[in-house]
């Protein structure tokens, strides 16, 4: 082997080159790699051993040594350009580009170790200062920073020789929680936000005013001084302009007159009795809040004891500037879209409801309820009761600095209660990690494609991954708590795999979350 | 290019002899560092080093078949301590990373790459000729076996035939067949100036890289042939012979000589062992930081039962 050695230095001095002769037998050279035999386990020293480690060694030195010969057409050229850490194809891309590399100012373009990856299996010549980069310049020269080092390298290599698809990930390409429940389709354009909805808020009692008819002092004696929600400007209540027909508050009078206008398109109804609205507002301008729900009829269309055949229409003031008078409306066509039908129920069904009702209250009965003007003023009314229904527990335990975890005259269920009482609460992977800020040790490198997408793979829209991948060590610490909820978060609702790299053995290791049944049964 | 060959065979000589059999021409390996990771890349040096017993693992892709992962090529990771007893021992140099030089294009080089590839595109024309050629004899000997017609008009067939594939032969420079190198060709591999730009080796200065360089460095003077243990959870798969071969022995897992260890993690270990029917061994070195007068004391754990 000494004198092969020196044969080849007296050849082409520390160079591994192929001459011509060389390189055209290489064509025909077998492209099969031999298997390996039965290990051993004592070493004899017989001779049969000898040739046969001989043999496998002799054999290993030939697939090693082996230099990669490719015909010139089958490669495309490239070259290198260290200022933006890309490699520019000068010839047309193969069918790799169809899961490899992107476009840069009208460019095919590859990232450093999918060039790499490429000129290990003989499809790229890359080229530096106009000559040809061999693997060991491309190791040296593609994988020498932090972002892509050898290891991450090593993960990117083993995984697009088992076929999958490998491409870098971008941390703002994951869509967040929300657009993932509206079920956006994903566009690579990220730039349009989702407006937000205007919210309207609804009017307390601290605005209304002695314009008001009788009823309202009645509301005023309800009123809650020490009210958290706040009226805002006037603006926003002409959003309420528009009586709605879903919201059901029992008229307390209804004219269905006849209007004089047919009803053309669009039919609405009028109060003709009420007073004119103008005058219940003096001096107000037109968009007062104050709004005499009392006398502004919503008719109940559901009711059985009152089927009117066509609603007035309303006051103008009450519509929107633009719009005008509208005639009535006629309700035959809406009723029918109601399901007025009678519940037929068996006479089981009949006792269980008789059963049910005995005791329930109909919130509709209530008075107090029926007062509530609108939403918040009930809850206040809510709150009010209960502040009401806990001056009745005993005060020896409740009115101390440590109170009961639960007030047994509250109705809860078993596994509310269990929660409740629990001392070590069960958490999920992804609580608390939105707030948790990036590291510099831990990131995601790639996103994975399973292999048998490779068919129908767009690099525009590639869908959502199969999973995504960090690269770590043996040598270095096992990822903590910390970490999983970092990245889990920074991976949305895609698994995270952690690709551990050991002089060449690749681990994949990934958490999941589980979650311990609780039973409630009892 | 003779003088420096002759150079080096001197150089060489003066070299202070070991066991090694292989005397000759000893060149001194080279490591590539890419980034902390030191590689080798050339075939001979990944022969030569395999001599020593030190065996490393292969990381890229096979040239022959690189699209799969059973079979794996060059470069040849080295473990860190690998790499260090070869620098101990002298037989193989840091070479710096030169990627940062020569920021403009050198013209020369650039022309001889050209010419030699213009040449290689005329000799493998000509092959191909050749090549063609001889296809076709064989094709026309053969037919005029079978129709044994008169000795002259074959013959002239033939040679018409053959000027006829001359004229119209073309070998486009498509057809050319091209090496993509593995190692970097360059100075660096001359073994004269290799030992001339040594670099030092990075000796790291915790307590564990040295245990565990020790540990090394006994088990391979004893003879035996280690690489890394990641999936076994130790530190070294020891061998008897030649991985190629034999099946390891022993799992060596280092630790200091004042650490204890605790039982779950000896239980985990000793099971893990018997479950793939090696020997683990505990292995501590003791004694300071000399390099004389240190050794290495080995436990071994072996599931046995009460009988």
């Amino acid at each position: 082997m000494a004198d092969q050695n020196k044969t080849s230095a007296k050849v082409e001095f520390g160079n591994e080159l192929l001459n011509p002769s060389e390189l055209f037998e290489a064509r025909t050279r077998s492209h099969k790699i031999p298997v390996r035999g039965q290990k051993d386990f004592i070493p004899t020293g017989s001779d049969q051993q000898k040739d046969r480690l001989q043999q496998s060694l002799d054999e290993h030195w030939n697939l090693v040594s082996e230099e990669r010969v490719e015909r010139l057409g089958n490669l495309v050229k490239a070259v290198w350009i260290p200022s933006d850490m890309k490699v520019e194809l000068q010839s047309p891309a193969g069918k790799f580009w169809q899961t490899m590399g992107f476009s840069a100012h009208g460019k095919q373009c590859l990232h450093p170790e999918e060039a790499l990856y490429l000129m290990e299996c003989g499809n790229l010549q890359v080229f530096y200062q106009d000559l040809p980069l061999s693997i060991q310049e491309g190791y040296e020269r593609f994988l020498y920073s932090k972002t892509m080092s050898v290891q991450h390298y090593q993960v990117f290599g083993h995984l697009k020789r088992l076929g999958y698809v490998v491409n870098r990930f971008d941390p703002s390409s994951v869509p967040s929680q929300y657009e993932r429940q509206l079920n956006l389709p994903q566009s690579l354009d990220r730039s349009g936000r989702l407006p937000k909805r205007k919210r309207s808020h609804s009017p307390t009692s601290r605005h209304t005013g002695t314009q008001e008819g009788p009823t309202s002092k009645r509301m005023e004696e309800e009123k809650d001084c020490n009210r958290e929600e706040e009226d805002k400007n006037p603006d926003s209540l002409p959003d309420l302009s528009a009586p709605d027909i879903d919201e059901i508050q029992t008229a307390s009078y209804v004219d269905p007159t006849t209007s004089t206008e047919g009803g053309q398109g669009r039919s609405w109804w009028s109060k003709e009795g009420s007073p004119d609205p103008d005058s219940e507002l003096p001096g107000q301008p037109q968009s007062s809040p104050r709004w005499d729900f009392s006398s502004i009829p919503f008719p109940d269309l559901g009711s059985r004891s009152w089927l009117p055949s066509s609603l007035t229409s309303p006051d103008p003031c009450l519509l929107p500037g633009a719009v005008g008078s509208v005639g009535a409306c006629d309700v035959a066509p809406w009723l029918q879209r109601l399901n007025l039908r009678e519940v037929r129920m068996s006479r089981r069904e009949c006792e269980r409801e008789r059963d049910r009702d005995r005791y329930r209250r109909d919130i509709n009965q209530d008075r107090e309820v029926r007062r509530c003007r609108n939403w918040a003023e009930y809850q206040e009314l809510q709150g009010r009761r209960i502040q009401r229904s806990r001056r009745d527990r005993p005060t020896h335990l409740w009115e101390g600095p440590v109170t009961p975890l639960h007030d047994p005259a509250q109705v809860t269920s078993t596994g509310e209660l269990l929660d409740k009482i629990s001392v070590i609460k069960s958490t999920r992977l992804l609580e608390g990690a939105s707030s948790l800020k990036g590291s510099e040790e831990w990131r995601i490198c790639f996103n994975i494609y399973q292999p048998d997408t490779v068919a129908e793979f767009k690099k525009s829209a590639p869908g959502k991954p199969y999973s995504r991948m960090c690269v770590c060590s043996f040598d270095g610490p096992v990822p903590d708590l910390w970490t999983l909820k970092l990245l889990a978060f920074q991976s949305g609702d895609v698994l995270v795999t952690y690709a551990v790299v050991d002089h060449g053995d690749i681990s994949f290791y990934s958490f999941k979350d589980f979650q311990i049944p609780t039973d409630t049964s009892f | 290019m003779d003088s420096p060959e002759q150079k080096i065979t001197k150089t060489v000589s003066r070299v202070d002899a070991s066991k090694e059999s292989m005397a000759n021409s000893r060149q001194v390996i080279g490591i590539n560092f890419c980034g902390p990771t030191p590689l080798m890349w050339r075939a001979d040096d990944l022969k030569s080093v395999r001599e020593l017993g030190i065996i490393g693992t292969l990381v890229g892709s096979l040239a022959r078949q690189p699209r799969q992962n059973t079979r794996l090529g060059r470069p040849l990771e080295l473990l860190p301590e690998e790499g260090r007893l070869l620098a101990d021992m002298g037989r193989a140099a840091v070479i710096p990373d030169s990627t940062n030089e020569d920021p403009e294009v050198n013209p020369e080089q650039v022309e001889q790459y050209h010419a030699g590839l213009e040449n290689s595109f005329q000799e493998q024309g000509a092959l191909a000729l050749e090549d063609r050629k001889a296809t076709l004899m064989r094709v026309m000997t053969k037919k005029h076996n079978e129709n044994s017609g008169s000795q002259e008009d074959s013959d002239g067939a033939v040679r018409d035939r053959l000027e006829a594939l001359a004229h119209g032969f073309s070998f486009p420079r498509t057809a050319m067949a091209v090496q993509l190198c593995t190692a970097r060709a360059g100075l660096s591999h001359c073994p004269e100036v290799r030992r001339f730009l040594a670099a030092d080796w990075p000796i790291p200065r915790d307590e564990r890289s040295e245990t565990r360089f020790r540990v090394f460095r006994d088990l391979r003077r004893q003879g035996f042939y280690l690489t890394s243990a990641g999936k076994f959870g130790g530190d070294y798969l020891v061998y008897p012979g030649d991985p190629l071969r034999f099946h390891a022995y022993f799992i060596v897992v280092c630790i200091s000589m004042d650490e204890s260890m605790p039982l779950c993690d000896v239980l985990a270990i000793a099971r893990l062992g018997s479950n793939v029917k090696k020997t683990v061994l505990l292995c501590s070195s003791g004694g300071s930081q000399e390099d004389d007068g240190e050794e290495v004391v080995y436990t071994s754990l072996q599931w046995s039962g009460m009988v």
